[in-house]
């Protein structure tokens, strides 16, 4: 979608708010070092100092979840030299999800080209009225969207994240067990699976650590236990399908976002190729029960393109609409769906769990690295502020997208209307496959800000005549 | 949902009263903000839905009497058995097409121009009206998307003056009327109490604040409800944002209620 402006990190807020006392309550004295304040936070006081070895042992950390949050967290602590488990209760399952991953991702962790099922370089978004908008044609020639299978990227992540010195605990998370004081352990108590697979029962086991990361998902268990509060969420529902070759070869590169009313009331359903199959879904937060109408309004509008296909599978997932109130709890930070991380508007998760995951793995290695200990406020500072800095803009400017362009079926038009404009589609790649808030030349942005005004209003009087239709046409 | 610019207050009865609701304008221009309308409008929607996807039948085709009919059709059809079940195959009759759009001016996925003229020139009002009747026909029957008649038409072709026409010309009258009149007062009252001349108000800060008040009140707050309106709509509007500073939130509180431990 257009980018119109950069965004502005909110610095302002988080100076000098942060209290000592926070600080102090949670953090883990190992070594004899003085707390340097940074930027953010003022300096502790009253910090215990506790003679230890000049050869301490290295932090523990545990990451529950394995998906790619928690693999790219985990492979980001080990490769900074603390001891890291990683806990996944499904290690060859395959996760509900559409498969798409913006351009940058592939570089940004360096995955290999063979896990890329489909490059897809024609987007088309299709409107209430069936108006198509052609993504495609402001597509650079190196430029594609990836699309690829979960089982396959999860676990490549993983698989990296154990070489890189993680150990790979196969299991169920039960329940995390807060620390007493301070310097206490968490305790994660889980019930590792059986290592031959005939025999039913799992083995409970615990796991002390230092420090958690959650990234265990939109149902997350760590987050319960750490009462980060809840998120709204909506549901996404999808159908796989198989088609026949001749109806595949027309989504060969092709992906397919339909908008309507019949379709979804607050969000857009899909035809993503995978890679022997479409799927197809759509996704909704206020009309949840509604999902299976919902669901064959989407096979009725992409109508004759996949008659003749096969169900091969039906799946639904919950996908969290905003953050949870409290994303960092003591010495337990949370990475991903978990945490909420979920844009609105294109629904994209991937990309930033993976994110979220590395940040929070490369936050925690550096403030033990730096000062001995891993404290609340140094996640908070060092990962969520980091983060917030980085993406907040991004995600609040997509919110905003959704909510006037997904709202009604006059916002829809409008929106398809736009997406037909060059420029639009240039801003939005750049931002959609670069992770970037696209700034635009000022003048073509005043140019978009008018057009999108106008499409805008247009709809919006299509919308009030066809309201004035229906209210003669009751009333007669 | 529904987002209308500058919605007219609608005509008095039970039906419109629930189905409608005027929203505001506000000035940047990218913010018009949809809000939650109550059930009617989805459980419409809702029908009109059920009618078209599992519907097998074929329904009759002039465009006068699917309008007239547009509501649920009296056919009550099963749930498909196909939906939601693993393995199954996609049968033709899931799929059967519902009655299609059909004009004979709508010719191969556009407006055929020639067909609107009038004396010698297009007559844009009735293209306008005929792609109105288009829109509302496929909101209550979706139809599929083909790749062999896609649709070409763009709105954006109809001039402005058209649009403009449409823009709801009794209500900006009454709220030109509105303005007028508290406009012609402030400016009697305002040059009784300090002698300050119409000309001379116009050159004076405050007084360009109390008129740009005026202008912005006299838009945004229509009925008595409309207050609330705004303030639900402030609430929705930062909802996200708060949702993403609660945890900075959440430091700020305990540093004004602990002490240091």
């Amino acid at each position: 979608m257009a980018a119109v402006s950069s965004f502005h990190p909110l610095h302002g807020h988080r100076h000098c708010l942060l209290s000592s006392s926070s600080s102090s309550r949670f953090y883990l004295r190992l070594r004899a070092h003085r707390i340097t304040s940074t930027r953010r936070s003022p300096p502790s006081t009253a910090v215990p100092i506790v003679a230890s070895s000049s050869s301490s042992r290295p932090l523990r950390a545990a990451v529950i979840g394995g998906g790619p949050a928690g693999a790219s967290a985990s492979e980001a602590l080990a490769l900074g030299g603390v001891e890291t488990f990683l806990i996944e209760r499904s290690p060859s399952g395959s996760k509900p999800c559409g498969g798409a991953i913006p351009l940058c991702m592939l570089s940004e962790f360096d995955l290999p080209a063979h896990l890329v099922d489909r490059c897809v370089t024609r987007m088309r978004v299709l409107s209430p009225s069936n108006r198509i908008a052609d993504f495609g044609r402001s597509l650079q020639p190196n430029e594609f969207i990836p699309m690829l299978r979960r089982e396959v990227l999860d676990s490549f992540l993983r698989n990296r994240a154990v070489s890189a010195g993680a150990h790979l605990l196969p299991g169920l998370c039960t329940s995390l067990q807060l620390p007493a004081s301070e310097s206490d352990p968490y305790i994660v108590h889980y019930t590792a699976s059986p290592p031959s697979p005939g025999s039913l029962a799992g083995i409970p086991s615990t796991l002390a650590v230092d420090v958690v990361v959650g990234a265990d998902g939109a149902n997350s268990r760590v987050a319960r236990a750490v009462c980060a509060g809840g998120y709204a969420t909506a549901i996404a529902f999808q159908e796989r399908i198989r088609l026949p070759p001749a109806a595949m070869s027309h989504y060969a590169d092709l992906a397919e976002m339909y908008v309507g009313t019949d379709v979804s009331p607050d969000f857009y359903a899909w035809v993503f190729p995978k890679c022997d199959h479409v799927a197809v879904g759509t996704g909704t937060s206020i009309a949840k029960h509604d999902i299976k109408r919902l669901q064959g309004g989407i096979r009725a509008r992409a109508g004759p393109k996949i008659v003749g296909g096969e169900v091969i599978r039906v799946e639904a997932h919950p996908i969290p609409e905003h953050p949870r109130p409290r994303r960092v709890v003591g010495r337990v930070a949370l990475v991903g769906d978990a945490a909420g991380y979920v844009t609105r508007c294109s629904g994209e998760g991937i990309y930033f769990a993976a994110k979220s995951g590395r940040m929070c793995g490369e936050a925690i290695v550096r403030s033990w690295k730096e000062r001995g200990m891993v404290t609340e406020t140094d996640l908070k500072n060092e990962y969520l502020g980091k983060w917030d800095d980085e993406y907040l803009g991004m995600f609040r400017f997509l919110d905003l997208l959704q909510r006037v362009f997904y709202g009604s079926n006059a916002g829809r038009e409008a929106l398809v209307e736009l997406c037909a404009d060059e420029y639009v589609q240039r801003m939005t790649f750049e931002s959609y496959l670069h992770k970037r808030m696209a700034t635009g030349d000022w003048w073509k942005n005043l140019g978009l800000a008018w057009r999108t005004v106008s499409s805008l209003m247009r709809a919006s009087i299509v919308g009030w005549e066809i309201e004035r239709l229906r209210m003669t046409a009751v009333d007669s | 949902m529904s987002m209308a610019f500058l919605s007219p207050p609608p005509p008095p009865t039970a039906l419109s009263s629930l189905s409608l609701r005027s929203h505001l304008c506000l000035r940047s221009h990218l913010t018009v903000f949809p809000r939650k309308l109550p059930s009617l409008f989805l459980s419409r929607s809702a029908e009109n839905g059920a009618g078209e996807a599992r519907s097998s039948a074929t329904l009759v085709e002039e465009k006068e009497a699917e309008q007239e009919s547009k509501e649920n059709k009296g056919e009550t059809t099963p749930p498909g058995p196909n939906l939601g079940s693993n393995g199954a195959a996609l049968k033709a009759e899931e799929l059967a097409p519902p009655p299609k759009f059909k004009d004979p001016r709508w010719v191969g996925g556009t407006w055929d121009l020639k067909q609107f003229m009038k004396d010698g020139k297009t007559n844009w009002d009735a293209v306008l009206d005929a792609e109105v009747r288009r829109r509302k026909w496929l909101e209550d029957n979706p139809e599929a998307s083909s790749n062999e008649e896609p649709v070409i038409f763009e709105a954006s072709i109809i001039p402005w003056l058209t649009w403009i026409k449409r823009f709801h010309l009794p209500e900006a009258e009454l709220l030109n009327g509105r303005a007028a009149m508290i406009g012609f007062f402030m400016a009697y009252f305002v040059d009784s109490l300090t002698g300050v001349g119409l000309v001379d108000q116009m050159g004076n800060f405050f007084c360009k604040t109390l008129l740009f008040v005026a202008v912005a009140g006299v838009l945004l707050i229509r009925k008595n409800d409309d207050l609330d309106t705004l303030k639900k709509l402030l609430e929705e509007t930062t909802f996200y944002d708060n949702q993403w500073r609660a945890t900075w939130l959440e430091d700020k509180s305990s540093s004004g209620t602990k002490g240091k431990e």
